[in-house]
């Protein structure tokens, strides 16, 4: 968890660098520069050097390189929000490398060396040998299953004209489809992480069902060959073309080891008349120790946009990991009867925060939101939902529930909620009813009297409150998901 | 805090001008005290304090979060100047217009900010209750109001309760002593007479009501005519252990007002507040509603109608602070919005710590007849205790066409069965006003504003 020196640090390095030893430095920056790129990693800092540099080791035409400078420029003149309800340390930019290959090397060799507590729970989350192998970082030999599997899964998918291939590939085989769209939902101008993000870049997914195809299948990142290192700036982009239908899963319920500890990523999802995206995350990363010490920095911007009449846009997400949580996924209901919908359980424990929630912008005819949002807080852990829900003036008809509610664990979490709805139309309806409670005493005095354990009638009640929102995942997630929840909370108790 | 910091950064040629206004209402206007001499030095200093908050700190601009939908430019344009001099042409005959009929109280009158005793109706006070104006009693008697005014609004919870600190003239004061009964209601009319210029009043009230004393408080905002005026006021209102206060709000401004109000509230253990809000009038309106218990088991109940028919903007900000255990808290509100109305909602519950047991609901309602009103709602939760009962509910819809076509089936008209279904979703509201004058009073009100209504 060393990315992010502290900025003290820094100061002390950019006042070694003015005044006299300019030319020196420069001239020196210079050499490391090709050094670096032939072990594949870029020097920290960042400028405009650092990003052609990236985008021409990815063999980027022009116009994605004129993007990225473009963004960069942008993003120099942005200031970093802060109305978030979250707190840390300010993050130096210029201390992080933004392109390095996969550190095959530095992970264990084996199982063995693996840190017994994570091998605890992969166990209780009933992860196959080899995926726990891959997961740990462990160098997997070429034999290994999942990679066979993948193929046979690109075969299919590629009978069925469905591209689903790595950001990278798709700049650089279909550039058409991603010029076009890339961008089109989150502007590189949109935030502070999206200009950030759309100038460095690396890696992320591309996803195009052609029209009126049903993917046969749910794509996973998890089974794309080319990312077992998930990227620090992740961009994916899913293209659903007229009447055709996807679901995509991110992420993965068991503990990922991971070396960056900022997170900016961003997902752009557009679905065309009639087409629909499911959008499933699991997110557990790395919250740091108890302390509050290391943990990811997740600042994710999700959006997707129902361009399309009667086009539907689902997300859903369990986001139990990183220190911060900073994720917004929205929908914009453009098309005349398209709906969205956010299904979310947030769980905060230790010294986690998390500012989550969505928008849900109607601007088409009898457009349909739901939002359903439950928060777990625990421990020292601190959530707000933050959500907004916009009616314009003529999306006649439009219909919205917004239900959220928070479960507070001990008398040290917090849980805030800070809706904004505004409305614009008559005919619009609109709901919101948000709750904030305990356990109580008697659900557990219930439960207990029925021989179940403390810790079992709070995973029990706390999984019942949650339900809601783990129907919405496909099913082997779901299963997963529960266990997951019930590990997360180990320990909050009592 | 960082919009502060961008405006300050960035200051937009409305904000300079704004600034410019609100130095010359508040800053200058400071060393110019309340009573006839310099008033107690403890004011005195209070207000030094509040006119150097008016100079330095940033201008609200529509990135400050607090004022993100209720814009400030209309209220700049006007160049509003101070109302110095008191009204004293009027009679008691002039304000027959305004009366509650068949309402029987202790009536206070306040023109243009300034406590008119000439039209005022005391008539016999119960021992122990005294009710006069800010500058007779900071003349006579200052240490009564010591420690309660500017004490419980603090530093306000915006410039303009710092404006109105700085440059206060005058107002109502109430004390009730120590198991001190009112049984009559005490009604208050500000009433608000057009002049040459536009002119902002400024007056400061305070209700102070002792261990155990009880009291019911009807305050009315009426003018005389489409006047052009402004009104900041702010209301401090203390509750002693045991006390309770029940009070209604009528705000009847003229079509052309500007309306800032900010009630702050102190309430000690086991007291009750029952406060109901009626939006009408004003082209313009603000309120802050502000409460703080200071005692265990205390009951904050407010309630709030709003109508905004053309060109209205009403907004209600509400922040109820639960700092200590076993408080209740509930806030219900219900708008009704038409022509090109607009409203504002924006309730913080907060529930610090150490606040266990705390029992908060918030809950507001509208209801949109015409395509281009708008509301925009922001009920908030902000938790950090977990032994409590939280929850807030908003929904935002049109009059169901089932009701509709039940009623016109009956052989009722389209106007009229919307105007019912209108008034029953009121109702609920008006009902909680108190004496019955009043309720059909406000009823009357209502319904004559939403005949006026496009309603179709």
């Amino acid at each position: 968890m060393n990315a992010i020196p502290a900025a003290a640090t820094t100061v002390e390095n950019k006042a070694d660098t003015t005044g006299q030893y300019d030319d020196l430095v420069n001239a020196g920056y210079e050499h490391g520069f090709i050094t670096d790129i032939e072990s594949d990693t870029l020097p920290p800092g960042l400028d405009e050097g650092v990003i052609r540099a990236i985008s021409l080791r990815k063999g980027e035409p022009e116009w994605m390189t004129d993007w990225r400078l473009a963004a960069y420029r942008k993003w120099l003149e942005m200031p970093t929000p802060t109305w978030a309800s979250v707190h840390y340390a300010p993050i130096d930019y210029q201390a992080i490398s933004y392109f390095s290959a996969p550190k095959k090397k530095d992970g264990p060799k084996s199982l063995d060396e693996v840190d017994p507590v994570l091998l605890e729970t992969y166990e209780k989350l009933g992860i196959p040998l080899e995926e726990q192998k891959a997961l740990a970082g462990v160098a997997v030999d070429a034999v290994f299953d999942s990679v066979s599997v993948a193929t046979t899964f690109r075969k299919t998918l590629h009978e069925a004209g469905v591209i689903f291939c790595s950001i990278s590939e798709a700049v650089r085989d279909y550039p058409e489809l991603v010029r076009q769209h890339l961008g089109s939902v989150v502007p590189p101008t949109d935030n502070f992480y999206t200009g950030l993000n759309s100038a460095v870049f690396t890696d992320g997914t591309f996803v195009y069902v052609p029209k009126n195809t049903r993917c046969p299948m749910e794509l996973s990142t998890y089974f794309r060959i080319n990312s077992a290192n998930t990227g620090q700036f992740e961009r994916t982009l899913i293209v659903a073309d007229e009447g055709s239908y996807v679901s995509y899963l991110e992420g993965c319920t068991a503990p990922q080891r991971d070396e960056n500890q900022l997170h900016a990523a961003v997902v752009e999802l557009i679905a065309l008349d009639d087409a629909e995206i499911k959008y499933s995350t699991v997110q557990n990363w790395y919250p740091g120790d108890e302390n509050g010490k290391g943990g990811i920095f997740n600042f994710v911007t999700k959006r997707g946009d129902c361009r399309g009449h009667r086009s539907k846009i689902s997300w859903t997400q369990v986001e139990t990991g990183s220190a911060i949580t900073w994720k917004y996924p929205s929908c914009i209901l453009r098309g005349d009867d398209s709906v969205g919908e956010f299904y979310s359980v947030a769980v905060t424990k230790g010294r986690q925060q998390a500012d989550t929630g969505t928008k849900m912008i109607h601007l088409g005819k009898n457009t349909r939101s739901t939002i359903v949002s439950k928060g777990i807080s625990a421990q020292h852990g601190q959530q707000a939902y933050r959500g907004l829900v916009r009616i314009a003036g003529r999306a006649e008809g439009a219909r919205n529930h917004t239900q959220c509610d928070s479960l507070l664990i001990g008398d040290k979490c917090s849980a805030h909620t800070f809706p904004y709805i505004e409305v614009k139309n008559p005919s619009a309806k609109m709901e919101h009813e948000a709750t904030t409670s305990k356990i109580s005493d008697d659900q557990l005095f219930y439960c207990r009297s029925r021989g179940l354990a403390e810790e079992d009638a709070v995973s029990m009640i706390v999984n019942g409150f949650c339900k809601e929102v783990f129907n919405e995942l496909p099913m082997e997630f779901a299963v997963e998901a529960q266990k997951l929840l019930s590990i997360s909370l180990e320990g909050a108790v009592g | 805090m960082s919009a502060a910091a961008n405006s300050s950064r960035q200051p937009t040629e409305a904000a300079e001008a704004f600034a410019g206004w609100l130095r010359n209402l508040g800053g200058d206007a400071a060393p110019e005290t309340a009573g006839t001499g310099s008033g107690p030095t403890w004011l005195a200093t209070e207000r030094q304090q509040a006119a150097e908050r008016v100079r330095t700190q940033a201008v609200p601009t529509g990135k400050s979060e607090d004022w993100r939908y209720t814009g400030l430019r209309a209220l700049i344009e006007q160049g509003f100047v101070q109302a110095d001099e008191p009204v004293t042409a009027l009679t008691v005959d002039d304000i027959d217009e305004v009366l509650v009929p068949g309402l029987e109280a202790h009536r206070v009158v306040l023109v243009n900010g300034r406590y008119a005793e000439a039209l005022c109706d005391l008539g016999t006070l119960p021992r122990g209750v005294r009710i006069g104006s800010l500058r007779g009693m900071l003349d006579s008697d200052p240490d009564a109001v010591r420690g309660v005014l500017t004490q419980i609004a603090g530093e306000g919870s915006h410039l303009f309760a710092a404006l109105n600190t700085a440059a206060m003239q005058d107002g109502l004061v109430v004390l009730l002593e120590r198991a001190a009964l009112l049984e009559r209601p005490i009604e208050v009319i500000h009433l608000s007479v057009g002049m040459d210029e536009p002119r902002v009043a400024q007056p400061r009230h305070l209700i102070s009501l002792g261990e155990g004393a009880q009291a019911q408080v009807i305050e009315r905002y009426v003018s005389l005519g489409d006047a052009l005026y402004c009104t900041n006021s702010v209301l401090e209102v203390a509750l002693g252990r045991d006390a309770l206060l029940k009070h209604a709000r009528v705000q009847q401004e003229s079509r052309n007002a500007f309306h800032i109000t900010g009630l702050y509230l102190s309430q000690d253990a086991n007291s009750r507040y029952a406060g109901v809000n009626i939006g009408l009038g004003g082209t313009w309106a603000r309120t802050d509603l502000v409460t703080r218990f200071s005692g265990e088991h205390a009951e904050c109940d407010l309630q709030g109608l709003y109508l905004a028919g053309d060109k209205q903007l009403i907004d209600y900000h509400m922040d109820v602070r639960h700092g200590l255990p076993n408080c209740s808290s509930r806030e219900r509100f219900k708008g009704i919005l038409y022509g090109k109305g607009r409203a504002v909602f924006d309730g913080l519950v907060y529930v610090a710590r150490d606040a266990q047991k705390t029992d908060a609901n918030m809950s507001n309602r509208n209801l949109i007849l015409s395509p281009n009103a708008e509301v925009d709602t922001k009920p908030q939760l902000e938790i950090y205790a977990d032994d409590v009962k939280c929850s807030h509910g908003t929904t935002v819809g049109q009059i169901e066409p089932e009701m509709l076509f039940y009623l016109r089936s009956r052989g009722i008209s389209a106007a009229l069965a919307r105007r019912m279904l209108c008034l029953g979703f009121a109702g609920e509201i008006i009902d909680a006003l108190g004496p019955e004058a009043l309720r059909d009073y406000v009823a009357e009100q209502v319904g004559a504003r939403l005949e006026q209504a496009p309603l179709d």
